[in-house]
Parts: C-alpha cells; structure tokens; sequence
C-alpha cells in the first residue's frame, strides 16, 4: 500500500526527469518545444496532488502542519502555478527554469527529519493557523514561479545583449512579457503574504507567547514583507530597470528558500 | 502515364534567359489551354516567378518523347530561337516529385527555406485547377507537396529564423517587445535598407513610423509611403521618449547617438526597452550606448551574422529535409519496374545528365 510520502517520492522522480530534461532544452539553445516538460510537470502535479490530499484526508487538516508539509505545498504551489502559465504556448518555457527550482525544494521537504510525526492524538491549531499557514505558503509559491520567470529573463536578456544567437533562436517569450509576468507574480505574492501575516493579532490573542517583537520567524517574515514591498515599490513607481528587478525576485526568493528552514528551527512558535 | 516537369531557374540560367520564358499571370490560362490543345499534356501546371519557369505536365507520351515536345513548346511558344547551353532542365516521375517537393519546400530557392514559394506554387496549382488542367495525377502530386511542405516546416528547421537583415530586426523586436503593435519605430536616415526594414517592421504590425532625414522632403516622400509620419532633422531627440525602435541609416560620418546623449533621454523613457538597429556604414550610434540599461544595440554587422547563421543552420537541414523527401516521394505514385523512374535530361544536349 503506497503512502502519502510514496506518492510525493513518486512525483518528486517525475520533476527529476523534467529537471534532466530541461538540461537538454538548454543544451539545444531552448529551440525544442517544451511539451514534454509541461507532461512530466503534469504527470508529477496529480501523484503531488494525491499526496497532500492522502495526507489532509488522514489528519483532516490543510497539509501545513509540519515542515516537510509545508515545503511539499510550497512546491504544489509552484507547479500548479506553472501548470496555469504555461498553458499559453509561449509561457511553456517557464517550466524549463522552474523543474529545477520544483526538484530542489521536492528533495528538501523529502529529508525525513522535516517529516515529524504528530503522535497517536495529534493536537493541531484552529483554521486559523491553517489559513495564516496556507496563505503565507501559497505566498512563497508565487515568489518562487516569479524568480523562475526572472530567472528567464535574465538569461533572455543576457542573450540579446550580447547577441547571442540563441535569443534569436530560442523559443522563450520576449523579455517585456516575462517582465509582466514576474510582477505579477510577485504582486499576487504580496497580496498572499499580507493576508497571512494579517492574521497574526488574531493568533497572538489565541497564544499570546512567544510575543511577534521577539518571534525569530515573525521578525523574518516582516523583513521578508518589507524585500518585496521595497521590490514592487521600486518598479512601479521609481521605473527600476528591468534587469534590477528581475535580479531582485531571484535574490529575494533565494533568500527566503536559505532561511526558511533555519528561521522555524530558531522560532518556538513555529518549531514543527 | 508519366509526370515530367521541364523548366529553367536561378540555378540553371541567368535573369536575361529567364524573363524571356516567364510567364505573365493573366496568360497562363490561354498557354494550359494551347498545350494540352497539342497533346503533350493531358493534365498540367505552370509555375512562373521571378526565379523560375517550370511546367509540370503529366502525359501519354513516353517520357523521354514528352519531355522533348514540352521542350519545345516552351521554345515555340516564347520564339525563342537564341542557342541555349543546359539552361533548361527537365525531369523524369520520380525527380520530378522529389523537385516539386523540394520547390514547395523552399530547398530550391534561393534563399534557402523561404516561405513565399509555397504561395506562388498554390496559385499555379489553383490556377490550373480552376481551368480544368489538373486531373488525378497532378492534383495528387501537388496535394501531396504541400503536405510534405507542412510537415518539413514542423519537422525541420528548414525555415526557422530570419535570412535578411530586415527580417532578423524583426525578430529580435519580437524577442523583446510582446507585440509590435504597440510599439512606435523611427527611421533616422532614408536608406534603403532602413526603408526594408521599417516596412517588414510596419508588415509585422508595428504601430507607426516617424521618419526623420536631413533632407526634409525625402522624409516626406518615405512617410508617405510607409503612411507614417515626417519629422525634421533636428527634431528627432524630442521625439525619442516615444520612440521603441530606432533605424538608423545616416550618411553622418560622426555618431549621431552617444551614451552621453542617450543617458538622460533614457530616465525620459522610464527605463523602458529600447531596441537601437544602426545600419549605417560609419556606424551612427556609439557601441557604448548598449552597456545602458535597456538598450540593445545591433549593428549591421550584427544582423548579417545572425542572417548568416541563420542560413548555415538551414544547410544543416538539407539533409533532414531531403531524407522525408524522398520518402515520401517515392511512396506517392511507386511503380515497380517503371523504367521511366529517375530519368533527368537537360537539354545542353538530349539525355546528357546535369548537376
């Protein structure tokens, strides 16, 4: 009988493959039509998708309750985020720039010290910390597709000014769309993330300890706020150059995947 | 019943040869007509561009015999009488699928690839079509060379990427800009090749033209004919915080845009791209200008050598694109024992092979 964690192996090994794959997209210059990434990105999204459900179904709980669940949503969110964009023909490539980053995040939340039991009666929060976990989560998705449409543009961007062949070549979409799309990405972030942190006056009246001033994690989240509101303000209104930004969604992003995991273990109120 | 084609192209004789055997489009009807009238073809098509006349017939006649008469009403009918070398060149049923294949293709073009032959070739067909010169032999044929012309374009890279200089300016605005549809193009300078690539720019959707030249009047005459806008000479910078895509293709033998004056006009724009094509030999713009950000600069050696690389990568093709050729060539009309098959003649002196 296969377990939640089977399933999640199981779609971990699909987004390898993509991974591989994309190295070979990149080896021809991204001139080969990226269907096969979007199927294998596709076949690993359902058996990712059983997982979370297998595992929410179990405890009857959103699947935010421990790291290795937490990583494993973030990374849903990523793919199906993926699977939406890349729906459009000319968005496919992002899946080339994304299996990699879905692959790490996959191996990651598959270490078995992030997967800590609960116990026979496991004793969970209300929906609220439930909704507070999702939407914060859901948020580091959409940071996470952003980079990888960043990270396309920077190699795009790259290519033309040093007129590489491969820009010409190359199926990727122009960079003023993956520009639109990074921002957008990073706004939908946004959003998702100050709802989830809206509803820490609500939790701290529920466990008024540890207080959020000295929460390691609440902390990092507001500075980690503070990147992306600095990011988004910079662009829209202080017409900051595309490559600026496009390096800001990497580096941000990249910094939140380092700290992630270091920041809960230092924080009591969100030690899994 | 064999297929034959006969004909001559850019690759078998000079332009002063070829328009004496063209074709004009409103007499091809009246030259099936007169052709299947003498009995050589019971069905046929003419295909006449700028770089090729070609008659594909088929007929009752032994191959060898039907190839010579058909040569000779090609001469008859143009009174051609000037001695001729192996201009024209003609085709048994097997090479003559394999050509009308590799035609439709655009591998017999000359530029390798290109696209515009497949339309000239589907008028010829409609054409004849229309007047009842086709039957099952040549409608099967040419159904089945654009088949192949489809597939080689989704299989191949046989037409992939840009050859002209123009071309490669709009695919590198494509690679930049989402749509050109919104985006406004200047032309400094009224060139020629500025003038090409604006109109393959304006072809691909670009919202208008501004067109700026020392000569104010040729400016004028340009917009017009691009049905976009003229501006005086030492107007265009205060036209620029509008401007996406500069040509530039000044006689100027200093540069007319430096990084020094690019700098300012760029926090203008709001850091949006910018794509700069200078076609000018002394170049107008100054390299430098492309360390800024959001500004891609190409020069004309630039886009020569994508065009350049372009073509190389498409060689690489032939042999892909010749294989799925032959293929399915002889899998159209295959005849056992047909002793006609392979039977190529150019008439430098009947039955003598070419090249």
């Amino acid at each position: 009988m296969l377990t939640d964690r089977h399933y999640f192996l199981l779609a971990v090994v699909l987004y390898g493959l993509s991974a591989i794959y994309s190295v070979f997209l990149w080896r021809k210059g991204f001139r080969t039509h990226d269907r096969v990434n979007y199927g294998l990105l596709l076949a690993g999204f359902i058996l990712h998708f059983k997982a979370m459900l297998m595992r929410g179904l179990t405890f009857d709980r959103c699947p935010v309750n421990n790291l290795y669940e937490a990583m494993m949503f973030v990374d849903w969110t990523i793919v199906a985020a993926y699977l939406v964009i890349g729906l459009l023909p000319r968005l496919r490539y992002l899946g080339a720039f994304a299996s990699p980053v879905i692959f790490a995040i996959g191996v990651f939340a598959l270490m078995p010290s992030l997967d800590i039991p609960y116990g026979s009666k496991p004793q969970f929060g209300n929906g609220l910390v439930s909704l507070h976990a999702a939407l914060t989560l859901l948020s580091y998705g959409a940071f996470g597709l952003s980079s990888v449409a960043a990270a396309m543009y920077l190699t795009q961007e790259h290519d033309l000014k040093f007129h590489k062949l491969r820009a010409v070549f190359s199926l990727m979409p122009p960079i003023d769309r993956l520009e639109k799309i990074t921002s957008r990405l990073l706004w939908a972030g946004f959003i998702l993330l100050t709802a989830g942190l809206a509803f820490i006056p609500f939790l701290l009246k529920e466990h008024p300890e540890p207080s959020a001033a000295s929460d390691p994690k609440a902390i990092w989240s507001a500075l980690v706020w503070c990147l992306y509101l600095g990011l988004l303000v910079m662009h829209s209104r202080f017409s900051q150059s595309g490559r600026k930004f496009a390096w800001g969604a990497v580096g941000t992003f990249a910094f939140v995947l380092l700290t992630f995991w270091g920041v809960n273990l230092l924080s009591p109120a969100h030690r899994f | 019943m064999p297929l034959v084609v006969i004909g001559l192209s850019h690759h078998s004789s000079p332009v002063t040869v070829r328009e004496r055997f063209a074709f004009a489009e409103g007499t091809i009807p009246e030259a099936l007509q007169k052709l299947r009238g003498t009995g050589i073809a019971t069905e046929a098509v003419i295909l006449s561009t700028c770089n090729r006349v070609e008659i594909y017939a088929a007929s009752d006649l032994p191959e060898k015999q039907a190839m010579a008469e058909l040569r000779q009403f090609l001469l008859d009918h143009h009174h051609y009488a000037d001695p001729l070398g192996g201009e024209i060149y003609a085709y048994g049923e097997q090479q003559t699928l394999e050509h009308l294949f590799r035609v439709a293709c655009g591998l017999d073009s000359m530029v390798l690839g290109e696209t515009e032959i497949l339309g000239q070739l589907k008028r010829a067909y409609e054409t004849a079509l229309a007047c009842q010169h086709t039957g099952g032999r040549l409608n099967k044929a040419f159904q089945k060379a654009f088949n192949v012309a489809k597939q080689i374009r989704s299989q191949t890279g046989i037409q992939r990427g840009s050859v002209s200089v123009g071309s490669v300016a709009v695919e590198l605005a494509r690679k930049i800009f989402s749509s050109l549809r919104e985006h406004q193009v200047m032309i400094i300078g009224a060139g020629e090749t500025g003038e090409k690539t604006a109109r393959a720019l304006l072809s691909r959707g670009a919202h208008s033209i501004i067109v700026s030249n020392r000569s104010h009047e040729r400016a004028v005459e340009l917009a017009r004919e691009l049905e976009g806008r003229a501006i005086r000479f030492e107007e265009w910078a205060a036209e620029f915080p509008r401007i996406d895509i500069l040509i530039s293709s000044t006689a100027a033998p200093h540069y007319v845009l430096d990084r020094a004056r690019l700098e300012p006009m760029m926090k203008t724009r709001r850091n949006r791209p910018l794509l700069l094509i200078d076609i000018a030999v002394p170049r107008d713009i100054d390299p430098d200008v492309n360390f800024l950000e959001n500004v891609y600069l190409y020069n004309i050696d630039d886009l020569q050598a994508i065009a350049e690389d372009t073509l190389q990568q498409r060689r690489e093709e032939m042999a892909r694109c010749e294989a799925i050729i032959r293929e399915k060539a002889r899998g159209l009309f295959f005849a056992p024992g047909a002793g006609a098959i392979g039977v190529k003649t150019n008439y430098s002196g009947l039955g003598k092979a070419s090249a």
